[in-house]
């Protein structure tokens, strides 16, 4: 049974290491913000686009 | 026919503005978007359809203070020998192509470096090069649509308190933790193997400290501060039910009888946190707190010996001499010093009109200059002036701490039936006495009961915000329900500043000379401008280009159309004479006076339906500063009206709640603005009526959106429902209860029992709540 033991302590620090991930992301502002991030990531795809554009557009010409 | 502008969004009125073949409704969007597509960032568009914000006309001067090395300190949180960090309040960032177009800032201005949008909080992070210059900066932003708020420091010196999410963790994985290990119980096959059940036992406890002390702290601290100064508040109930759990759990962990109810107590305070978390999200981006000083310019230029020189505000004294220029505000009481200055003191009396002052006339604060600049002398200082007399008054709250019945009857319901237990079993078996009095206790404890209004409150301010109307706390579903008077402002609350009625009075006007007053006003961007051009519209003229166009700022508008000079605007400014406190535009073409347009603000479309329908359940008083020329029309319009009373001042309309509230009603006050200011606080509960709900956002207990006064009585009825919400979970958890308590009178309240009827008890009330509310909603 002594292997119970061992997977409760290594369940709690499972969940203690969850516990501070969370904590650290709260306090890197992550829960800041809700709203930016899921469209900042739309952003950079188009600036790639346009980018790419005008490479395509350059040795076109 | 009504196109809408490819930049801001807004109905094109007139003859529309065409660049790179798309349509604008003036001359900023128009520069904006050249501006914008010169840079590449034609994407803004693309993103969202017009999301651009009309940009207003702003004076170079307008940023200049943020040179001056001590203001410039202030807001520059970090500089070192390449750059230098800010962070701005852009109040009117509102859609993803604002993050768009401000993160991209750097490629119209290459001081920066980066910018990076907290859309939530509207401020954005900015990296600026060493050799930018703030006051540019700003400019640009403010041309582009974005004015940065530099008056509200608190908004951005409030540091995002990460407490509360540290203690939802907590809580969250103590909760998460102790269920799993106390699973075995919940199956009932705990007594096979005792070390492991006392192992698991010990654990929940060392997990569950972090619980009471830290996560549980604030109930514990407001009860606690409750009882000693002999009241009762609801966190009283909802502590004596942590503490008894808790005490009990540990008696039973520690004397080796079992795991206790280390679970439901985690999960009990688990629960309770995130009812307050749903409170709070909703109003995370509105700010009640900013008061007048939110418009209050943060420097002046004063006139020290002839030298003109920027200074922060406070550091105004009486004499100083100050120069004002378009668009600014007065920080103090003053007296005039130059010839004449027209001011803007719809801040202060809601009235539009610019008014006309001269040399030696004194001048209060919270004006603003209308187009010449003007020297002023200061009378005193910038704190002391009629506005803030107006604030400070009115600065005690109107609800006092009432100790809530509820938890009064609750706490000595379950202390009487805890001591007619201990009677009972004093008779039955005297050494049980200790265990089931504590049973009682914890099976009464208010988990669900106390659980009800938290969540249920939560949803309705969310629901309710959803819809436009934006609570200050959950109390306001308390106040607003048991209001018995609505108090209605006129000026900007019945009525709407955005829809103007024209009428023309004088010699008959022909179509040709209607076409020139129309091709006149299309020209300029005033709202009197617009509303003229609007109305003529409807009777069929288009307006045409002009060859001339003048536009001589807080006087009038003049220019020639087929050769013809054409003036319009105040009556001095044509050269007549008119002693009406109406909004007039007076109309001049060549040397003949031809009449005047009045311009009155419109009453919202459907507002006499909704007083009527309010009326039917509470008195309806409608208080108006304007003179008495509405009243046959709103009284024949809405029977059901209690009292209307014009010429009344900000002052009247407090004493008339306070007479009414003396009375003994519980008074809502609807009203608009800084001018209201006063009574929205005086009453039970103050709505601030806005066209731009993240703008203009006064100290009151809640904020409506202008669009949903319509649906006023819907929302009143939305909040009450809570009531009936609260009454159905209530009849719920007392339910709970009396199952609980007859197993735990009767000795008969097994761990199993107390372990499956606790957490589902307040699942239930946290799902009822949650549905009811959404029920409605919809």
């Amino acid at each position: 049974m002594g292997i119970i033991y061992l997977m409760l302590i290594v369940s709690l620090i499972i969940a203690l290491i969850f516990l501070f991930s969370f904590f650290w992301a709260a306090k890197s502002g992550q829960y800041d913000d809700d709203y930016s991030p899921s469209v900042r990531i739309l952003f950079d795809d188009e600036k790639q686009s346009t980018e790419n554009q005008q490479t395509d557009g350059s040795t076109e010409v | 026919m009504s196109e809408a502008c490819f930049h801001c969004g807004d109905e094109i009125v007139g003859r529309p503005i065409v660049y790179d073949e798309k349509l604008f409704c003036c001359n900023g969007c128009s520069m904006v978007f050249q501006l914008l597509s010169e840079n590449n960032l034609d994407s803004f568009y693309t993103i969202e359809q017009g999301a651009g914000v009309k940009p207003k006309n702003a004076n170079t001067h307008k940023y200049a203070f943020l040179d001056v090395p001590e203001i410039r300190q202030k807001y520059v949180t970090f500089e070192d020998e390449n750059s230098l960090h800010l962070t701005l309040f852009l109040p009117t960032i509102h859609c993803s192509s604002c993050i768009y177009l401000l993160e991209n800032i750097q490629k119209i201005e290459p001081n920066v470096s980066s910018c990076n949008v907290n859309f939530v909080q509207k401020t954005a992070a900015i990296i600026l090069k060493k050799e930018a210059s703030l006051s540019e900066f700003a400019l640009l932003l403010d041309r582009i649509g974005y004015a940065p708020n530099f008056g509200d420091k608190k908004a951005l010196e409030k540091k995002r308190n990460y407490q509360f999410l540290y203690k939802l963790g907590v809580a969250g994985f103590a909760f998460g933790s102790i269920m799993l290990w106390t699973f075995p119980e919940y199956l009932g096959i705990e007594d096979d193997n005792p070390e492991i059940q006392s192992f698991t036992a010990y654990l929940s406890l060392a997990v569950s400290i972090p619980v009471l002390l830290y996560s549980a702290s604030d109930y514990l601290k407001s009860a606690y501060k409750a009882l000693r100064f002999r009241s009762l508040n609801l966190d009283v109930p909802i502590s004596v039910g942590i503490l008894a759990l808790y005490a009990q759990s540990v008696y039973t962990i520690l004397s080796g009888q079992g795991t206790g109810y280390m679970d439901s107590f985690a999960g009990f305070v688990f629960f309770l946190l995130i009812g307050k978390w749903f409170q709070s999200k909703t109003y995370e981006s509105l700010s009640f707190e900013r008061d007048y000083t939110a418009y209050f310019p943060v420097a002046v230029t004063r006139i020290n010996e002839e030298i003109e020189e920027i200074v922060e505000i406070d550091k105004i004294s009486i004499g100083d001499l100050i120069k004002l220029r378009n668009e600014e505000i007065i920080p103090c009481d003053a007296l005039l010093t130059s010839d004449t200055v027209s001011i803007d003191y719809s801040f202060v009396t809601g009235e539009s009109e610019p008014i006309r002052l001269h040399k030696g006339d004194f001048i209060y604060a919270g004006g603003k200059i209308v187009g010449k600049p003007a020297i002023v002398r200061a009378e005193n200082e910038s704190n002391r002036s009629q506005l803030t007399r107006i604030w400070n008054e009115s600065g005690e709250s109107a609800t006092e701490e009432k100790s809530d019945r509820l938890s009064v009857y609750f706490l000595s319901g379950v202390l009487i039936l805890a001591a007619a237990s201990a009677i009972i079993w004093y008779f039955l078996d005297l050494h049980r006495i200790v265990e089931i009095v504590v049973a009682v206790l914890i099976v009464a404890c208010p988990c669900a009961l106390a659980l009800s209004k938290p969540f249920t409150y939560g949803n309705i301010t969310r629901i309710l915000g959803r819809k436009g109307l934006f609570l200050k706390n959950a109390e306001v579903i308390e106040q607003l329900n048991q209001t018995t008077d609505i108090v209605f402002d006129k000026t900007g609350t019945l009525t709407s500043n955005k829809d103007r009625e024209v009428q023309y009075d004088g010699a008959p006007l022909t179509d040709s000379q209607k076409l020139a007053i129309s091709s006149i006003t299309n020209a300029s961007s005033h709202p009197l401008s617009r509303a003229i051009t609007l109305q003529l519209q409807k009777e069929g003229i288009q307006p045409e280009s002009i060859e001339e166009f003048e536009e001589v700022s807080g006087n009038g508008i003049k220019g020639a159309y087929e050769e013809k000079q054409i003036q319009l605007g105040k009556a001095s400014f044509v050269g007549a004479i008119s002693h009406s406190n109406e909004t007039e535009v007076h109309v001049k073409i060549e040397d003949d006076y031809l009449g005047k347009f009045r311009i009155e603000s419109a009453f919202r479309t459907d507002i006499f339906k909704v007083l009527e329908t309010l009326g039917s359940e509470k008195e309806i008083h409608v208080l108006s500063g304007d003179s008495e020329k509405d009243k046959t029309k709103i009284a024949s319009a809405v029977p059901n009206i209690k009292e209307l009373h014009f010429g009344q001042t900000p002052e009247d309309k407090k004493e008339y709640i306070h007479l009414l509230q003396n009375k003994g009603r519980k008074v809502l006050m609807i009203g608009d603005g800084l001018n209201d200011a006063g009574a929205l606080k005086k009453a039970d509960v103050g709505i601030a009526i806005s066209e731009d709900i993240f703008r203009f956002t006064p100290g009151s207990n809640a904020i409506i959106d202008a669009d949903s006064l319509a649906i006023l009585p819907q929302l009143l009825n939305t909040s009450k429902f809570s009531r009936t919400i609260l009454g159905i979970c209530y009849v719920f958890s007392i339910l709970y209860n009396i199952v609980g308590l007859t197993f735990a009178i009767s000795g008969e309240l097994t761990p199993l029992i107390a372990a499956i009827l606790m957490p589902i008890s307040s699942i239930t009330i946290v799902f009822i709540s949650t549905v009811l509310a959404y029920l409605k909603a919809n």
